[in-house]
C-alpha cells in the first residue's frame, strides 16, 4: 500500500508534477487512513464523493502550486458550501451552508482537496473536544486521553497522519493547546491576518483561523495561502503579501527572547517545566539573549477571557433560534416555547452555561462592571505586550500546564476547561500570533509543546525560531511508531 | 458574589431563551455561581486608563461602495427554514406586535 | 388649580435612500416579492460578517448636519440584544454609545416666534424584517431586514399635538430636501413613535409610548387622545403604568400593546465585527458643502422672486416641482409665471396622464419660451391651454407648435388695418373715449381681439389703438 502522504510536501509535489502519482492516489490514501483510524473519531462529516470527483478533475490540470491536490481537513465550525457544517452541535446537525468561508475559497483556488470536517468542542467551547455532540475525538498518542480542544479533531487527524493539513480555529488556545497535546505544529496567526468570514463566531474579537500541520515549513506554506485582507471581513488586515517561510532555518544567534515569569510558576507541572528549561538551555547555548519579564495583567487573562468570550458568545449564538435554519423544536405552543425549547434541546450543557454567563455579564449594570472593564484591561495588557516587543523579538513559554489527560478526568469542573488554556489565552486577548511546536515527551510518552509568541504580524520570526527547534530536536512525531515506542 | 438566587438563574435563562427543567435549576445555579465567583476577580483589578479595545486591531473600517450584489432566491431562503408558508418563513404568532 | 401640561418626546425612524443595505450588498427595495431581496448576511446565517455601506454613512451624516448636531467623529456600532422573529440575528446592530450626531435641534414656528426642539441624538441602525400575522402564525419577509435607518430622538421638548405635527413636518422636509430619505410614512420609510406624558408639576408624568402612527395628522390625533385619556385616569385617581400603545386609525384612539418590562435588558456592547469609523473634518466639510439646497433657502429665493406664500408652500411640498423650478432660477425668466404653470396646468397634465415631467417632451428651452411668451403676452393663457398637449407630446419648438396650430402672429400692417376698420365702425366709442371715458377703450380692444381671433399681442394692440386714437 502506498504511503505518499508520509512524504514531505515538497516530495509529494514533485511526484505530482512528474506525474508519478495522481491526486486521486492521495485521496485514496487519506480515506484508507480514515478507515484505519476510525476509533480516533477525528471527523464529523466526510466528503468522499466530492473529494474523489475533484481529484479526478485535477488530473487534467497543471500542478501549478505546492499545495495542489493535497488533502486537507477542515474544522467543522468553518462553513463549506454544500457540505454539512455542524459546529459539533445538535443545533446544526443538518445544516448545509450555501456559502464557503473565505479560507475555504482560498484552499479551493489552490486546488487543495477537502476530505471532511473535523470533530471539535460544540461551537468551539471547551478545551477537550468532549463537548462535541458527536462524541470526543481521541489522542493518537494514547486513545484513552483527550486530543485537547476545541480543534481536537483537526489535531488528532494531523497527528495520526491521516492528512498532512488541517484548519483549526483559536479563540482562547483552541489550535495551540490540542496541537501541544497531540504533538503537532499549530499556529494562531495575528488577529486580522486571516478572514473570519464563514467561521461560525464564538468570541468575535478573539477568533482566528489557523493552520495545523506536521512540521513548521508546511505550516508556513499553508499560512501563505490563507492570509490576506478580505472585503467581507472588516477586521481582516491589509498587509503586504509576505513569504512566511522566508526566515526558516536562518541563524537564531542574537535573538532576544522573553519569558514571562508567570509562565514558569508552579501552575505548570514539573515535567513540562523541565522540558521547557532544556529548550531554554539550548537557546542560550546558541547565542540567544533570554530574559525573564513581567507582563501586566497576564495572570488575569483567563478572567478577561471568560468575560469577553462568553459575553460575545451569548450574542453570537442568539441567532440559533429554530426559525431560519438549524434544529427547531417541533409544534411549540407559542413563540417563547419555540425559542426556549429549541435552545434547551439544541445546545449542550457547556454551551448553555456559557451563554447564560455571557447574558449575565452583559445584563444591566453588569455590562459596566464586567464587560467594559475587561475591554479596558485588555487594552492595558496588549500595551504591555507591545512594550515587551520593543525590546524582544519573541516571547516563549510552555503551551500547556500538563500533558493531555484522561478522557474521563475533570468532567465535573466547569472551571477546569479555562485553566487548561491559562498559558495560551493571553495571546488571543492581545491579538498576537502564537505557535505550538513539539519539544519532547513526558515519561508516559505524551507530547509536550513550546509556545512561541510573536509581535503583531510577525509570524515569520516565530517560524524562524520554531524551525530551529524542530531541526535541532529532530523528534519522531509519528504516533504510529518510531523511537518513542 | 455572595449569593446567586434561583430567581437570578431564571432571569439569565430567560435572557438567553433557554428552558431549564425544574430539576436542573439547582445544578446550573451551583455551576454558574462557581463561574461568576471566578469572573468576579475583575472587580479587584485596577485598569491603567479609560481606553478600551473593541477588537485587537488598530485600523478603522473600510467602507463598502453602495452597489447591489447577488441575492438569494426565496427558495433558498425557505430551504433551510424549519417552517415556511409560500414565500414566507413562518413562526408561531408574534404577540408583541 | 394647576393645568395639566403635556410633554411629548418623538422618535422617528427614517430609511436611508441607498441602493444596497447597510451591512450587506442586497438591494434596498420596497414592494418586491417576499424574501427576494436578501442574502445570508441579512438572514443572520452562521459565520457571516457585516460590511458597512459608505452611502449610508454619508446620508446619516447629512441628516446629522441638517439637524444641527455635534458629530461623533470617531464612532462605532453596538449590538442591541433581544429575541424577536423580526430581528434575524437576535441582536440589532445600532449605535448606542457613539451616535453619529448628538445635541442638535430643529426650529419650528409657534405662536409668537420660533421654538427649538432639541435633538438628543441621531444614530444609524439596521431595519428589522416585516411580519404578517394571522391567528396562530406570523410570516416573515426579510426584504426589509438590514435596510439602513437613522433614528432621530428628541428631548421631551414638545408640549402639544400642534408642536408635534410641526416638528414632524419640519423634520420630514429637512430629510427630504437633504436627500436622506423618501420619508413616505404610508410606505413605512418614515415611522414615528411618541412618548406622551401629562403632569401638573415640573416633574414629568408616567411615559406612555405610542408606536408606529401612520401619518403626521394621526400623530396629532393620537397625542390629543392620549393626553385626554391620561388626564381622565389621573383625575379618577388611577395610577398610570409605563406601557406601549398602538394608534388605531379606525377609532382614532390608542390601544394597549404591552406593559413595559421593568427596564429593557438589551445588553448593549460594542460590535466587535466592525472596527471604528472615523469621519475626518475634510469629509464632514465636503458632505456639508455638497448638501442639496434645503427648503428654507428655496423658500427665501421664491419669495424674493415674487411668488406668493401659498404657492411657495405648495412648491416646497412637492420636491419634484421645486427641483424643476430651480433649474430656471438664474435663467432670467418670470418665476411667478413659471411656478403658476408648474403648479397649475402642467401639474394637472402630469396628474391626468400619470407621467413624470422628465418623461414628457417639455424641454428646458421650450419651458423658457413658454414662460417668456406668456410674460410678454405674445400668447395668452387660453392659447397656452390649447397647445399644452402639443408642448408636452411633440418634438417641436413653441414657435413651430403655434404656427402649426394656426396661431400665427399678425404683422403690424395687417393689425393697423384691422384697428382702423374697428375704429371706423365704432364711432360712438371713439367719441366716448375723446370725451374722457377711458373705459371705452376696453370695448374697442375687445372688438379688435375678436377680429384677430386672439392672435394679436394685446400689448401691441393697446399701444397701436392709443396711438391711432390720438391722431
Amino acid at each position: 500500500m502506498s504511503k505518499y502522504l508520509d512524504l514531505s510536501l515538497k516530495e509529494i509535489n514533485k511526484l505530482l508534477k512528474d506525474k508519478k502519482i495522481k491526486p486521486i492516489d492521495l485521496v485514496e490514501e487519506a480515506f484508507e487512513n480514515i478507515e484505519k483510524n476510525k476509533d480516533l473519531n477525528s471527523f464529523i462529516t466526510l466528503d468522499k464523493e466530492n473529494a474523489f470527483k475533484m481529484a479526478k478533475e485535477l488530473e487534467n490540470k497543471e500542478v501549478d502550486n505546492l499545495l495542489f491536490g493535497i488533502p486537507i481537513a477542515i474544522k467543522d465550525n468553518i462553513c463549506t458550501k454544500e457540505l454539512r457544517t455542524t459546529c459539533a452541535s445538535k443545533m446544526l446537525e443538518n445544516f448545509i451552508p450555501t456559502y464557503d468561508a473565505t479560507v475555504v475559497e482560498k484552499l479551493k483556488s489552490k486546488n487543495m482537496i477537502i476530505i471532511g470536517k473535523t470533530n471539535m468542542d460544540e461551537f468551539a467551547m471547551g478545551s477537550t473536544s468532549r463537548t462535541s455532540y458527536f462524541g470526543a475525538p481521541k489522542n493518537p498518542w494514547n486513545k484513552k486521553r483527550i486530543a485537547g480542544g476545541s480543534s481536537g479533531g483537526s489535531a488528532s487527524c494531523v497527528s495520526s497522519r491521516i492528512v498532512p493539513f488541517a484548519l483549526g480555529s483559536d479563540t482562547g488556545g483552541s489550535i495551540r493547546q490540542p496541537a501541544s497535546y497531540c504533538g503537532i505544529v499549530g499556529m494562531k496567526p495575528t488577529y486580522g491576518r486571516i478572514s473570519r468570514y464563514g467561521l461560525v463566531a464564538f468570541g468575535s474579537s478573539l477568533d482566528q483561523i489557523g493552520p495545523m500541520t506536521r512540521n513548521v515549513y508546511e505550516n508556513a506554506e499553508l499560512l501563505n495561502i490563507l492570509c490576506g485582507k478580505d472585503e467581507k471581513d472588516l477586521t481582516s488586515v491589509d498587509k503586504l503579501q509576505e513569504d512566511f517561510t522566508s526566515l526558516i532555518n536562518t541563524d537564531i544567534k542574537g535573538m532576544n527572547i522573553a519569558i514571562p515569569k508567570y509562565f514558569v510558576t508552579d501552575i505548570v507541572e514539573k515535567e513540562v517545566l523541565n522540558k521547557f528549561d532544556e529548550i531554554v538551555q539550548i537557546l542560550k547555548e546558541k547565542g540567544c539573549n533570554i530574559e525573564y519579564v513581567d507582563i501586566d495583567y497576564i495572570e488575569n487573562a483567563v478572567t478577561l477571557y471568560q468575560i469577553i468570550a462568553m459575553g460575545e458568545a451569548s450574542s453570537n449564538l442568539a441567532r440559533f433560534d429554530g426559525i431560519r435554519y438549524g434544529y427547531s423544536y417541533e409544534n411549540p405552543q407559542n413563540l417563547e416555547e419555540l425559542y426556549t425549547k429549541t435552545r434547551q434541546i439544541g445546545f449542550g450543557d457547556e454551551v448553555k452555561r456559557r451563554i447564560m454567563i455571557g447574558s449575565f455579564i452583559l445584563s444591566g449594570e453588569n455590562a459596566k462592571i464586567y464587560y467594559d472593564k475587561a475591554l479596558k484591561i485588555r487594552d492595558d495588557m496588549r500595551k504591555s505586550f507591545l512594550k515587551t516587543f520593543e525590546k524582544f523579538d519573541l516571547i516563549i513559554g510552555p503551551t500547556t500546564t500538563t500533558v493531555a489527560y484522561d478522557l474521563e478526568a475533570n468532567l465535573d469542573d466547569p472551571l477546569k476547561t479555562f485553566l487548561d488554556d491559562v498559558l495560551v489565552i493571553p495571546v488571543n486577548m492581545a491579538g498576537l500570533p502564537g505557535l505550538n511546536i513539539p519539544i519532547g515527551f513526558s515519561k508516559d510518552k505524551m507530547p509536550i509543546g513550546l509556545h512561541i509568541i510573536g509581535n503583531a504580524f510577525d509570524e515569520r520570526t516565530i517560524y524562524k525560531l520554531a524551525s530551529f527547534i524542530e531541526k535541532s530536536l529532530n523528534l519522531n512525531l509519528d504516533p504510529r511508531g518510531g523511537k518513542n515506542e | 458574589m455572595d449569593k446567586l438566587t434561583k430567581e437570578q438563574v431564571m432571569h439569565v435563562a430567560y435572557l438567553a431563551r433557554i428552558h431549564l427543567e425544574e430539576e436542573d435549576i439547582e445544578k446550573y445555579r451551583v455551576q454558574l455561581k462557581k463561574l461568576i465567583d471566578d469572573i468576579d476577580k475583575i472587580k479587584d483589578i485596577k485598569n491603567y486608563d479609560e481606553e478600551f479595545l473593541i477588537s485587537p486591531i488598530e485600523h478603522n473600517s473600510t467602507l463598502r461602495e453602495d452597489a447591489i450584489g447577488q441575492m438569494l432566491d426565496y427558495k433558498e431562503v425557505i430551504k433551510n427554514a424549519p417552517n415556511f408558508n409560500g414565500n414566507f418563513v413562518e413562526v408561531p404568532v408574534m404577540i408583541n406586535e | 388649580m394647576n393645568e395639566y401640561k403635556t410633554t411629548v418626546g418623538i422618535e422617528v425612524h427614517a430609511e436611508l435612500k441607498t441602493k444596497s443595505k447597510i451591512f450587506s450588498n442586497s438591494a434596498n427595495n420596497y414592494g418586491k416579492m417576499a424574501n427576494t431581496c436578501t442574502n445570508v448576511i441579512d438572514l443572520g446565517y452562521p459565520g457571516v460578517l457585516p460590511t458597512v455601506n459608505e452611502k449610508a454613512i454619508e446620508l446619516a451624516l447629512r441628516a446629522a448636519l441638517v439637524l444641527n448636531c455635534k458629530i461623533n467623529k470617531k464612532m462605532h456600532f453596538d449590538r442591541k440584544n433581544y429575541f424577536y422573529p423580526d430581528n434575524p440575528k437576535n441582536y440589532q446592530i445600532t449605535q448606542n454609545r457613539t451616535p453619529i450626531g448628538i445635541n442638535g435641534y430643529v426650529e419650528i414656528d409657534v405662536k409668537g416666534g420660533k421654538k427649538k426642539i432639541r435633538i438628543h441624538d441621531i444614530h444609524i441602525e439596521e431595519d428589522t424584517c416585516k411580519s404578517i400575522h394571522n391567528k396562530n402564525k406570523s410570516m416573515l419577509d426579510f426584504n426589509r431586514a438590514g435596510i439602513p435607518l437613522v433614528e432621530i430622538v428628541t428631548e421631551a421638548d414638545i408640549n402639544s399635538s400642534e408642536e408635534a405635527m410641526k416638528y414632524l413636518e419640519k423634520l420630514r422636509e429637512l430629510l427630504l430636501y437633504a436627500d436622506v430619505s423618501d420619508c413616505k410614512i404610508e410606505e413605512g420609510s418614515m415611522r414615528c413613535d411618541c412618548n406622551v406624558s401629562v403632569s401638573k408639576t415640573e416633574k414629568l408624568g408616567t411615559k406612555i409610548e405610542i408606536k408606529n402612527i401612520g401619518s403626521i395628522t394621526n400623530v396629532g390625533i393620537a397625542i390629543d387622545y392620549e393626553t385626554e385619556r391620561q388626564i381622565e385616569l389621573l383625575e379618577n385617581k388611577k395610577d398610570l403604568k409605563e406601557e406601549t400603545r398602538r394608534f388605531d386609525d379606525k377609532t382614532n384612539s390608542t390601544i394597549l400593546m404591552r406593559i413595559k418590562e421593568t427596564g429593557n435588558d438589551y445588553r448593549y456592547f460594542p460590535e466587535p465585527d466592525i472596527p471604528f469609523i472615523e469621519l475626518s473634518d475634510q469629509y464632514i466639510e465636503d458632505v456639508n458643502n455638497n448638501l442639496p439646497m434645503l427648503a428654507e433657502e428655496r423658500r427665501k429665493i421664491y419669495l424674493k422672486n415674487g411668488i406668493n406664500e401659498i404657492n411657495v408652500q405648495k412648491i416646497i411640498q412637492n420636491r419634484t416641482i421645486s427641483d424643476y423650478l430651480n433649474k430656471f432660477i438664474n435663467k432670467n425668466i418670470n418665476l411667478v409665471i413659471a411656478s403658476n404653470l408648474l403648479l397649475g396646468d402642467i401639474a394637472a397634465y402630469l396628474n391626468k396622464y400619470e407621467i413624470k415631467i422628465e418623461n414628457t417632451k417639455l424641454t428646458d428651452n421650450k419651458f423658457i419660451d413658454v414662460v417668456n411668451y406668456l410674460d410678454s403676452q405674445k400668447i395668452n393663457s387660453k392659447i397656452f391651454k390649447t397647445i399644452l398637449d402639443n408642448i408636452m407630446e411633440e418634438d417641436l419648438s413653441i414657435d413651430e407648435i403655434l404656427e402649426k396650430s394656426g396661431f400665427k402672429e399678425i404683422n403690424n400692417e395687417e393689425l393697423i388695418d384691422i384697428i382702423k376698420n374697428v375704429l371706423k365702425n365704432n364711432e360712438q366709442s371713439v367719441n366716448d373715449y375723446h370725451a374722457g371715458n377711458t373705459r371705452a377703450i376696453k370695448y374697442i380692444m375687445g372688438q379688435i381681439m375678436k377680429e384677430t381671433k386672439g392672435n394679436a399681442n394685446p400689448k401691441d394692440v393697446n399701444l397701436l389703438v392709443e396711438r391711432l386714437l390720438k391722431k
